[in-house]
């Protein structure tokens, strides 16, 4: 390993502190390169600049992603999940098959990938200033619209200026709460866009990113009829949409980057994952979007089909009324969390196809999660203790209200029989999804009214939304009805952390603290899947059931 | 007091056993419902796996020398579960029956005896009924009512009694001819104590077969309802349940999740038909 | 109606004329009257169902939003579905719009009911079409061939078999077909999901499958009604002269038996109706075929009212069309109806 100095320290000469505290991290060893290569791109560094950096000491080049060789032309086949009452609009849009109808045609300031590195994409570059209140993107010139103009700053202020309007009460609004308002994406000039943040945040780009799948960019005179006009500067263009049922997507040929392969893709709107399977295995569809793999098992060990996996935080939490019910005790809480076998939940109920969590957002996946604190086992013998510390040695009856979605019934009734094992009769009651979220407020919904409740989370590149909307004083999602200033103070010092260090640093003690509390179980997290046919190639999903098609085609 | 039809109901008793026992259908149908019976009862102490202890890590096994039918989604044993998952069933099925033979023999003998309005109205309202298939009926006022065991049973018998009411209609109608009834008119009686004290006791035979032949309709509803998740929640065995939870499995190759509790079904269905056509044989000779 | 009283001359030429007029006559009076009947039907299947969509759930909002919900929200949804209003005037009101189209609008799905149904309604009638062009067919052939052998094995075995299948609950004949056609032998598709634009036989293709459960359920009443027809036309004197007057076996039974032996089966066809819709919703879950059925389903897993009273009215009002066109059609095949027999 050695240093050339002179041109590293070339290099480093016009980057602002927090850059160059990434680098001394690289450079003294603190920092993996694979993490230097996510965090480098996260603080905006350009790819080439960080193979720089790590040519410069000595560490190699960064890989370069190969194309393999497909022949163009094909017509791709894809099956994705979609409710009877599926609206593709961008800034509503929160269901799996709205979420990829919005990709396939829109386009983000930046892709988040399996390994979490940011990709430039609308964007080229981004830079935070000094104490990282203002982030500045440059935008790539020569970008047009499907309907004809060219993407400028003006429209990507109107974008997030839009999904930022409480009165468009878009899903973004979770992602933005307490960090960007409506009008404080400014435009510097034609190429240029500047985003004024109400707090410091290490992980703004991620929030713009393709992780936020509402934050499409669309013309500035977007006037709200999405499914009519699917106007966004995409690879692909909209073809045919029949509502309800599918839509068909065309190559782009005045696409700003080298053109896509397939000159079709087609999707059809399932609305279980069985039909789904059935259309795969009889060759119906080429592609899987997303494979759950509880109900999946059928194709996992299926030697005519491919699983792509990629790491996830995607989880189903389980939270506990905190302040009032047979769960107020945080030893109750604990024994609850103790009685649960991740080892089984890991193994059989998810195929090996996740990792056990330690009940807190902070998934192994992400960099930031401090790898030092303890996970939490199985320890019936622990648990019936801490029954017996609260006054509870002889159990009690609680009910457990969960949406029919993907395993969560089978993952309730294995909770049902490890809670028995330390008293607690638990009632189990699964309702339809629909039903059981309601209207997602308090008093006007089962998954907020009930003691012990199962909730999905998709996969998040960060773990900040969980983090804030779940467990915080204010957080719109807090079922748990979890009221504690200390992890409000930490996970603000959390969100305004910019190096990797402080970041872990505050992770731990989140991560502390939410094990003595115990508001929600996160017992795992799972990868995403999907399935493809044997012989279908270049396919490149992301963890949140997105699907670039751009490169894929048919061996 | 009617002095002939104590004696010819005893001697027809014994006629009517010993026709029963020479009907194979009937032998093989009561065999079949004993076993399901006694599975109910005491299935709990006979199953070699408890039907609710979850072992994930051997999730979905094919049938095997350890696991007779093999294990389900979550590791259970499935052959525990098929046996003990009659309990359901068999408590319900019986219980509506039990409503709605009452209800349709009250239902019957009001019609048939007193005619007239009360008929035609009854009759109107029971033909209106008639016009929405029974398991939709049961469903909305499930829907309505919340699930829960007992709503089924009380909506299942009130939805069978109408038709249980025809047929005791019918035989209310050819009995109030007789020379018994006009009798006891002379005498004075009530009608409440010729319809239930003097017609009743005539009537039983045709109530006994049609209440067997509903038993079978009753038993299609409660499993048809729990099929459909309004009936017993997770982790019950109960066969519907089962069957609605594991079917969209078969097409991955795993048969033995629905088979064995399909075959469950079929059998107690067939039994129960053969009880009715045996019963039917005998009391028509 | 009895069918079973006959008579055994042929009216002579002056009678008919005669008959004729009378006949037209009492058949514009039977239709009348049939028609006042069903329409009686009809109001009384409505008020079955208002109850047990509106009155019967007690609190419609409490039971929409369930137990834990806010009084307000409560309040305002019961407000929202006008259910503070006189019961009187909610049913009023909701015939009232039924009957000029507007089914109400579902809570669930955010649309109109009958933007939902009439398609639903649409594929439902394919399902059960497939299903009659199988059974009638399948069931007639059975209950002649019964009656031919009247009390032999095969007799026996064709009753007991149509028995038992008429109790099998249409999710287990349904999934042990899907596991030999659909998974085992892979000759026919598990999902009734057919490519858009499919013609006529491909749809057909689809749909036998799903439509096989629902044959099984209805084959034993249609063969054992056919049967019982079959065996009285044997019997009848007609069926006598006409052997006894030379007439051919064959003959005997194409003409004369089984004219007379259909009459019984077309009521019992329009009666199975009801169990038919019943079987649908099961079927089609089952086959995930978007019809009544399943719409039925899902209004009723997601608490959707307005959309499950709309549903069933329809499901009534099929049903007094399909008996009503059963009785117009026994009446113009059977002569002595008319001669008010």
């Amino acid at each position: 390993m050695t240093q050339n100095a002179k041109s590293l320290d070339d290099l480093r000469s016009n980057l602002t502190p927090i850059e160059n505290h990434v680098i001394d991290g690289y450079v003294e060893g603190r920092v993996s390169r694979r993490e230097f290569l996510r965090h480098g791109s996260l603080l905006g560094l350009s790819l080439p600049f960080i193979g720089r950096v790590a040519l410069a000491t000595g560490f190699g080049t960064a890989s370069s992603v190969a194309r393999t060789n497909v022949q163009p032309g094909a017509t791709i086949r894809v099956a994705c999940t979609a409710s009877s009452a599926v609206v593709i609009d961008p800034v509503r849009g929160a269901e799996q098959g709205a979420i990829l109808m919005l990709q396939q045609v829109g386009e983000f300031l930046c892709v988040s990938g399996p390994d979490l590195v940011l990709k430039p994409h609308l964007a080229t570059s981004w830079k935070p200033n000094q104490d990282g209140t203002v982030w500045t993107f440059t935008l790539r010139k020569g970008v047009k619209f499907h309907s004809g103009g060219e993407m400028v700053a003006d429209d990507v202020v109107a974008t997030m200026d839009r999904l930022a309007d409480p009165k468009n009460s878009s899903e973004a609004l979770s992602v933005f709460k307490g960090i960007l308002q409506k009008g404080a994406t400014r435009k510097v000039d034609d190429y240029t866009v500047e985003f004024h943040l109400d707090n410091p945040n290490g992980n703004f780009p991620y929030l713009v990113s393709s992780d936020n799948y509402n934050a499409i960019i669309l013309p500035a005179n977007y006037a709200g009829d999405f499914e009519k006009t699917w106007d966004g500067t995409g690879p692909f263009k909209i073809d045919k949409y029949i509502q309800k049922s599918g839509a068909s997507f065309v190559r782009n040929e005045n696409y700003w980057g080298p053109k896509a392969l397939p000159a079709k893709i087609e999707f059809t709107f399932y609305q279980d994952i069985q039909p789904q399977i059935l259309a795969l295995q009889a060759g119906q569809v080429d592609i899987i979007n997303k494979l759950p793999a509880f109900a999946g098992v059928a194709l996992l060990s299926d030697p005519s089909f491919e699983i792509i996996s990629i790491k996830a935080g995607a989880t189903q939490g389980v939270h506990l009324h905190t302040h009032m019910g047979p769960f107020k005790d945080a030893r109750i809480r604990q024994a609850v969390a103790m009685s649960l076998d991740r080892e089984k939940l890991v193994n059989g109920l998810m195929k090996g196809r996740a990792v056990a969590g330690n009940d807190s957002p902070f998934a192994p996946i992400y960099p930031s999660t401090d790898p030092s604190v303890p996970q939490r086992k199985q320890d019936i013998r622990k648990a019936k203790e801490l029954m017996r510390a609260a006054g509870v040695e002889k159990g009690f009856q609680a009910t457990l209200a969960a949406p029919n979605t993907q395993e969560i019934p089978a993952f309730a009734q294995l909770i049902q029989s490890w809670v028995k094992e330390i008293g607690i009769d638990l009632k189990i009651n699964i309702m339809d999804r629909k039903s059981y979220y309601g209207n997602a407020v308090p008093g006007q919904s089962p998954w907020f009214d009930t003691e012990m409740g199962i909730a999905d989370w998709g996969h998040r590149s960060v773990p900040n939304v969980l983090l804030t909307a779940l467990l915080t004083s204010t957080g719109t999602w807090n079922t748990a009805k979890f009221q504690n200033q200390e992890y409000d103070t930490l996970v603000k010092g959390y969100t305004r952390s910019f190096d990797l260090d402080s970041q872990r640093e505050n992770a731990g003690k989140i991560q502390r603290l939410l094990l003595q509390e115990t508001p929600m179980l996160f017992s795992y997290f799972f990868d995403h899947l999907t399935a493809t046919r044997k012989g279908v190639v270049g396919v490149q999903p992301t963890a949140r059931a997105q699907l670039f098609l751009h490169g894929a085609g048919v061996e | 007091m009617t002095d002939f039809a104590i004696p010819v109901t005893r001697s027809r008793r014994s006629e009517l056993l010993t026709a029963l026992f020479r009907s194979g259908a009937f032998v093989a149908g009561v065999s079949i419902v004993f076993f399901w019976v006694f599975c109910s009862l005491f299935g709990p102490y006979i199953v070699p796996f408890d039907p609710l202890a979850d072992d994930v890590l051997n999730a979905l096994g094919p049938p095997s020398a350890v696991h007779w039918f093999g294990t389900d989604q979550l590791g259970r044993d499935i052959f525990s579960r098929v046996i003990v998952g009659s309990r359901d069933i068999l408590t319900v099925a019986p219980l509506a029956l039990i409503l709605a033979t009452a209800v349709g023999t009250v239902l019957g003998l009001l019609t048939g005896y007193f005619r007239g309005i009360v008929d035609d109205v009854v009759s109107r309202l029971i033909e209106a009924k008639m016009a929405i298939p029974g398991t939709i009926i049961a469903l909305l006022a499930i829907v309505a009512l919340g699930t829960s065991q007992t709503t089924v049973v009380v909506v299942i018998g009130l939805s069978f009694g109408p038709v249980i009411a025809r047929t005791v209609r019918a035989a209310v109608l050819s009995e109030r001819e007789l020379d018994y009834v006009a009798a006891a008119k002379l005498r004075m009686e009530n009608s409440a104590h010729i319809m239930f004290i003097e017609i009743l006791p005539n009537i039983l035979p045709p109530i006994l077969v049609e209440s067997t032949v509903r038993l079978g309709y009753a038993i299609f509803a409660v499993t048809t309802l729990s099929f459909l998740g309004f009936g017993v929640q997770p982790p019950s065995p109960d066969w519907g349940l089962s069957i609605s939870t594991n079917y969209s499995m078969i097409s991955g190759g795993y048969w033995w999740t629905v088979v064995f509790d399909a075959l469950a079904i079929a059998s107690l269905v067939i039994a129960v038909n053969l009880t009715a056509d045996g019963l039917h044989g005998a009391l028509d000779d | 109606m009895s069918w079973a009283r006959r008579t055994s001359t042929m009216p002579s030429a002056a009678q008919s004329r005669f008959s004729r007029c009378f006949q037209e006559d009492t058949m514009n009076r039977f239709l009348a009257r049939r028609f006042a009947h069903s329409l009686v039907t009809l109001f009384v299947v409505s008020l079955l169902v208002f109850f047990l969509g509106q009155i019967l759930p007690g609190n419609l909002g409490r039971a929409i939003l369930g137990p834990f919900a806010d009084l307000q929200a409560v309040e305002a949804l019961n407000h929202q579905l006008g259910v503070d209003r006189p019961l009187l005037v909610q049913y009023g009101t909701w015939i009232w719009h039924f009957i000029q189209g507007d089914m109400g609008h579902s809570y669930l799905y955010s649309a109109p009911v009958a933007d939902l149904v009439v398609p639903a309604l649409n594929r439902s009638l394919k399902l059960a079409a497939v299903a009659f062009l199988i059974v009638v067919p399948l069931g007639i052939v059975g209950g002649v061939v019964a009656a031919l052998n009247v009390n032999r094995p095969t007799d026996r075995i064709i009753s007991i078999c149509g028995l038992s299948a008429a109790t099998l609950p249409e999710f287990v004949s349904g999934i042990v077909l899907i596991l030999i056609f659909g998974v085992w032998l892979r000759c026919l598709p598990i999902a009734a999901a057919w490519p858009d634009g499919a013609g006529a036989l491909t749809q057909l293709y689809f749909l036998i499958l799903p439509s096989m459960p629902l044959v099984l359920v209805l084959f034993g009443y249609i063969a054992r009604m056919a049967r019982a027809g079959m065996i009285e036309a044997l019997d009848s004197d007609y069926t006598r002269t006409a052997v006894l007057n030379g007439l051919p076996w064959r003959k005997v039974i194409w003409r004369h038996v089984l004219r007379n032996a259909l009459l019984p089966t077309i009521t019992v066809i329009a009666s199975q109706t009801g169990y038919l819709i019943g079987g649908l919703m099961v079927v089609e879950t089952l086959f995930r075929y978007q019809g009544i059925g399943s719409l039925i389903y899902d209004a009723a897993k997601g608490k959707d009212f307005p959309m499950l009273q709309a549903c069933v009215l329809i499901i009534g009002i099929t049903y007094a069309v399909a008996t009503l066109l059963a009785d117009l059609l026994s009446f113009r095949l059977n002569p002595r109806i008319r001669m008010g027999g």
